[in-house]
């Protein structure tokens, strides 16, 4: 088992520039990696008071109904839920595509350890996100109940176990889908397509679900049933630890742990198989010479780096979803009115403000569908490529930034044409509701490729570390989402301001912004490549 | 073609890897590189095709400084590192048609260079696969063929020859001898003293950052063979 903390301790100090940190002698180096802590640790704290207020505020529910129990069922359920989800679409990554196979492989260690290490990896990234909700919920329970030594015991205990099911259930999924699709010669759009086949279809049943449950959802026991129902370890969860039960205690880290070995023994007999198959390219020997085209320096770029994001699953799977939520609800929204919205979230006024919203909730989704915050880190080894080129560098970094707007532009006009058509939106409506998106694609592009440039990543092994796990991509994530949060505070200050208007201001103020990052990488892109 | 006055290169911590090294490249030159590992050779030659920043010297590229207008001296010259990693993503015929289109090669020069060298090196039925599906061997020879396609002025090699087979060795060197026949020059390390010793006619041997032998090959080895000279070099000055 040794080997397996080896393996597993090797890939976290290359996670998050961990090493480098702690072992650059340039000055330059260790005070990014100081700020950048300090950066993640506010972070951490602001968003662990935001999880504390969240379960207080459940928690006067819950207390109400007598049912304090649900507080940490409820969160428990959330949180493996979203370590589903976010595990699904970068097990495939994580398990079988990184550079260091061979090496990793030639070395005298089980399959079964390999693959243990590789899910320890995933297990590690969950990890974080369940302290951030268990723990301020707990503290919530604790605060509440007042509950015997036991609970913080075996409440501690079982952090460490919550997300390990949740995890090998979604590595089961994503390794299904790759051995289906290793079995195929286009096996990386197979992927592709049944993983987001797989997330859509998982939502829809989420979805219909959710309506079932809608009218008993305020009794307490029926609340407790939807959640066991839905997540039948919550159940055994909430026996442990608010109950005391220590068989239920055994028995949840038992099945946690023995599934987790059963699964790393189970995948080592096809590990290998599973590997060549997606990682094999196939090669005819048959090409004669045929006319060539010759194109522009920046169209040369733009088909490279076009090729290069549809030809990495990982790729498009981290920065598609949210463009392939977006159309889920533009259509969605087809078939239900803004009203029945309304009654079934359980607001109102929904229906009145939708128009007026929906162009901020159009840019999150183009927020989050950013490549161009891990597109010079996916460079990676070839950078050389591009550093020796006679290519004036910021046409390289634009490159980078019109694929993005490829992916992100055509998405959002089509959701807008729907949206505009369902929400009956008026012309400024209909107008905010396009630009606001446009000018958050532009945005969220530039500043994804500036921060790119500033916080690089080009020493990945598996390109999951560079487009989920680096410094870039969770910087240019919490600054996007956080200039949206800008006028949706405004909104909430200014109740009595027209909130087109609003919007309109701050239209004009991210159009000028966008201009002044344009500016800053025509002037500065040759100087920020050469550092890189 | 490559002048390098007084170069150093200092890395963080004070130390230098390069310590005012100077040399001249002349047109038709096949000027050799050597020294053991760690010597300073990929310094010099990454700070020559302008990937590398530098502090102290001067690097000119037919005239023109690398510091000042160093996409004008990159319109001019070839880099192949060495351990080339190209585009995993792209077809061999994809990458060297990007090559070209940075480097704004016409649509009939580069379908004749292609060829030219594709088949010199055999690689042209293979051009169609994906680079992921190529061996090591194979990219090399991309890596070198996309090098050419833009005739250089100057083509400037870290170890060309590792992981190339042995007749394709012969092809480089061929091609070696005739690019430089044309006017253009050629500035590679190596390790292998006796392909140096017969394909260069000049050669400069690096020690700890420092220059401590170069000019006309046969002027550097005198009557002895060129290991023998780069031993008593290395383990004596």
């Amino acid at each position: 088992m040794i080997n397996v903390w080896r393996l597993t301790k090797l890939q976290l100090l290359s996670s998050f520039g961990l090493n480098k940190a702690l072992h650059t002698k340039d000055s330059a180096q260790r005070r990014k990696a100081l700020l950048l802590s300090i950066a993640m640790i506010a972070g951490i704290l602001m968003i662990g008071a935001v999880s504390f207020g969240y379960s207080f505020m459940m928690a006067q529910s819950f207390e109400q109904l007598g049912r304090m129990d649900l507080l940490l069922a409820v969160m428990m359920a959330v949180t493996s839920l979203v370590g589903f989800f976010t595990t699904v679409y970068k097990a495939s990554g994580v398990l079988f595509s990184y550079k260091d196979y061979d090496m990793i492989m030639s070395l005298p260690v089980k399959t079964s350890h390999v693959v243990a290490s590789r899910v320890l990896q995933l297990y590690v990234m969950n990890l974080f996100f369940t302290l951030l909700v268990m723990l301020p919920a707990g503290a919530v329970y604790a605060i509440h109940v007042k509950p015997g030594v036991l609970f913080y015991l075996f409440f501690l205990l079982t952090l460490f176990f919550i997300t390990l099911l949740p995890i090998i259930a979604a590595t089961l999924v994503g390794t299904l889908i790759s051995w289906v699709s290793s079995r195929f010669r286009a096996s990386k759009i197979l992927n592709m397509i049944l993983t987001f086949a797989f997330i859509i279809i998982l939502m829809l049943g989420s979805f219909t679900l959710n309506q079932g449950q809608q009218a008993i959802a305020d009794v307490g026991a029926a609340l407790g049933d939807m959640i066991f129902k839905v997540y039948p370890p919550a159940s055994l969860y909430v026996d442990a630890v608010c109950s005391y039960r220590v068989s239920a205690l055994l028995f949840f880290i038992a099945v946690s742990v023995l599934v987790f070995m059963l699964f790393s023994i189970l995948l080592a007999t096809r590990y290998k198989a599973i590997h060549t198959g997606l990682m094999t390219s196939r090669a005819s020997r048959g090409y004669t010479m045929k006319p060539l085209q010759a194109n522009s320096a920046f169209k040369a770029l733009y088909l490279k780096e076009l090729r290069r994001y549809f030809s990495s699953v990982n790729y498009v799977l981290n920065t598609g979803i949210g463009m392939v939520l977006l159309l889920m609800m533009s259509i969605s929204l087809l078939f239900v009115s803004s009203e029945q919205l309304g009654t079934i979230l359980d607001i109102p006024q929904l229906s009145d403000s939708l128009s007026t919203l929906s162009p901020l909730v159009i840019s999150l989704f183009v927020v989050l569908s950013c490549t161009t915050a891990c597109s010079i880190s996916l460079e990676g080894n070839h950078l050389w490529i591009l550093t020796s080129s006679p290519v004036p560098k910021p046409a390289i970094v634009f490159s980078k930034v019109a694929v993005n707007l490829t992916i992100t532009l055509p998405i959002t006009a089509v959701s807008w044409g729907l949206l505009a058509y369902t929400l009956h939106a008026g012309w400024m409506e209909s107008i905010l509701m396009l630009a606001v998106p446009v000018i958050y694609a532009c945005y969220s592009a530039l500043l994804g490729v500036m921060v790119n440039l500033k916080l690089p990543k080009l020493d990945w092994t598996s390109e999951v570390a560079a487009i989920k796990q680096s410094a870039s991509v969770l910087v240019t994530m919490v600054i996007g989402v956080l200039t949206l949060a800008v006028p949706a505070v405004l909104f909430m200050l200014l109740p009595g301001m027209d909130g087109n208007l609003i919007l309109l201001g701050y239209c004009i103020l991210m159009a000028a912004v966008c201009a002044g990052m344009y500016r800053y990488i025509q002037i500065n892109g040759e100087r920020l490549f050469q550092k890189l | 073609m490559l002048t390098i006055r007084h170069f150093t290169k200092s890395y963080k911590g004070g130390k230098k890897a390069v310590d005012d090294l100077s040399l001249v490249v002349e047109r038709g030159d096949i000027y050799g590189f050597i020294g053991h590992n760690g010597a300073g050779k990929t310094t010099t030659i990454r700070a020559v095709v302008g990937v590398l920043d530098f502090e102290q010297g001067e690097i000119e590229i037919d005239g023109i400084s690398i510091k000042k207008d160093p996409l004008a001296c990159k319109a001019k010259l070839a880099y192949i590192p060495d351990n080339p990693d190209l585009y995993d993503h792209l077809t061999g015929i994809q990458y060297l048609n990007f090559i070209g289109d940075l480097f704004s090669v016409s649509g009939a020069n580069r379908e004749r260079l292609i060829g030219q060298y594709g088949d010199a090196f055999q690689l042209t039925a293979s051009l169609g696969d994906l680079i992921s599906s190529y061996s090591h061997g194979m990219k090399q020879k991309l890596a070198i063929i996309s090098a050419l396609i833009h005739e250089p002025k100057l083509l400037v090699l870290d170890e060309p020859f590792v992981g190339l087979d042995p007749k394709a060795a012969h092809t480089l060197k061929t091609i070696m001898a005739d690019v430089c026949s044309r006017g253009s020059a050629i500035f590679f390390s190596t390790h292998v003293l006796d392909t140096a010793e017969k394909l260069c006619n000049k050669i400069a041997i690096i020690k700890g950052g420092r220059l401590i032998a170069h000019g006309k090959t046969e002027e550097v080895r005198g009557e002895n063979s060129l290991e023998d000279v780069f031993m008593e070099l290395i383990d004596h000055d």
